[in-house]
């Protein structure tokens, strides 16, 4: 049950944010400690497996996000196009599962270039995408936005710990 | 009140489009979804003056579309979850702003509010019965 918590974690900062609270230091630390909770539930399932798919997946959306924040940034195409672009690509070079992983780094490159003024911790969210992707394989399965649900997690888990929430 | 009901209605254009799209066409999801936020990407900002939030819904909407057959099976559910995808882009626009997957976080309650919503009809019939 526990392991739910990894998905559900944007859905309880959109409401700590909608109380006004998530800037605030407890509202981070709520952020960070329902991420510990969940993480730590997925690595004792005992279906886990650390496999390369871990590392493929985060580079892949890691990519996928700083192309997209590119786009959408420094060409000014905006997140909602510059994303597009980029799952289109995705859908054409790479397959199955790897679409999707491509798709939802793009997600994670819509991201304000107001909260993110560097590349640095886009980066990190990107790979933590990816990450996260391969630890909540179970959950939501078949949810249109599951992929937008895990990327605004890393998201919000990054700017939590750096700050920019 | 205007464009409330603008943005609701493009989202039920846009839940349906992208139905028609995964039922008729070989298209995968990623690329449905991809074409729909593209298309309402660069068309509805240069048609509407509030376009940019008609996008956005637009977008969300696409991506609610990539639900499984399993948990989307008509259009008339599809209807049921662009609508309240639109409702939930229009009340929570000041929520998360600027954090990217805000709009698939927007898709993904729409798809679970709805799911619980009909789960919740039918166990209340069954009981009737």
């Amino acid at each position: 049950m526990w392991y739910q918590l990894l998905i559900f974690l944007p859905l309880i900062a959109a409401l700590l944010d909608a109380a006004g609270v998530l800037a605030a230091p407890y509202g981070r630390a709520v952020v960070l400690g329902v991420l510990a909770v969940g993480v730590g539930a997925a690595l004792k399932r005992p279906a886990f497996r650390f496999t390369p798919q871990f590392l493929r997946s985060a580079v892949i959306s890691c990519t996928a996000a700083l192309v997209t924040f590119g786009l959408s940034t420094k060409l000014g195409l905006g997140g909602v196009v510059a994303s597009a672009l980029v799952g289109l690509l995705g859908a054409q070079v790479l397959q199955g599962r790897d679409q999707l992983v491509m798709y939802m780094g793009s997600f994670v490159g819509m991201s304000s270039s107001l909260r993110f003024p560097a590349w640095g911790p886009l980066a990190v969210a990107g790979l933590l995408a990816g990450i996260l992707f391969e630890l909540s394989d179970e959950l939501w399965v078949g949810v249109g936005g599951r992929l937008g649900t895990i990327a605004a997690a890393a998201v919000v888990v990054v700017l939590a710990v750096m700050g920019g929430l | 009140m205007a464009t409330f009901a603008l943005n609701l209605f493009l989202g039920l254009i846009c839940g349906a489009a992208g139905f028609w799209l995964r039922k008729h066409t070989k298209l995968s999801v990623v690329e449905v979804s991809s074409l729909l936020a593209l298309t309402a990407g660069l068309v509805l900002p240069r048609l509407f003056s509030g376009g940019d939030l008609f996008a956005l819904t637009c977008t969300a909407v696409s991506y609610a579309v990539m639900c499984s057959r399993e948990r989307c099976c008509s259009y008339r559910e599809i209807l049921a979850i662009s609508a309240l995808c639109a409702l939930v882009i229009f009340g929570g626009q000041g929520v998360l702003v600027g954090i990217g997957g805000r709009l698939g976080t927007s898709a993904a309650l729409s798809v679970l509010l709805y799911s619980f919503g009909k789960n919740g009809l039918q166990l209340g019939k069954a009981r009737r019965f």
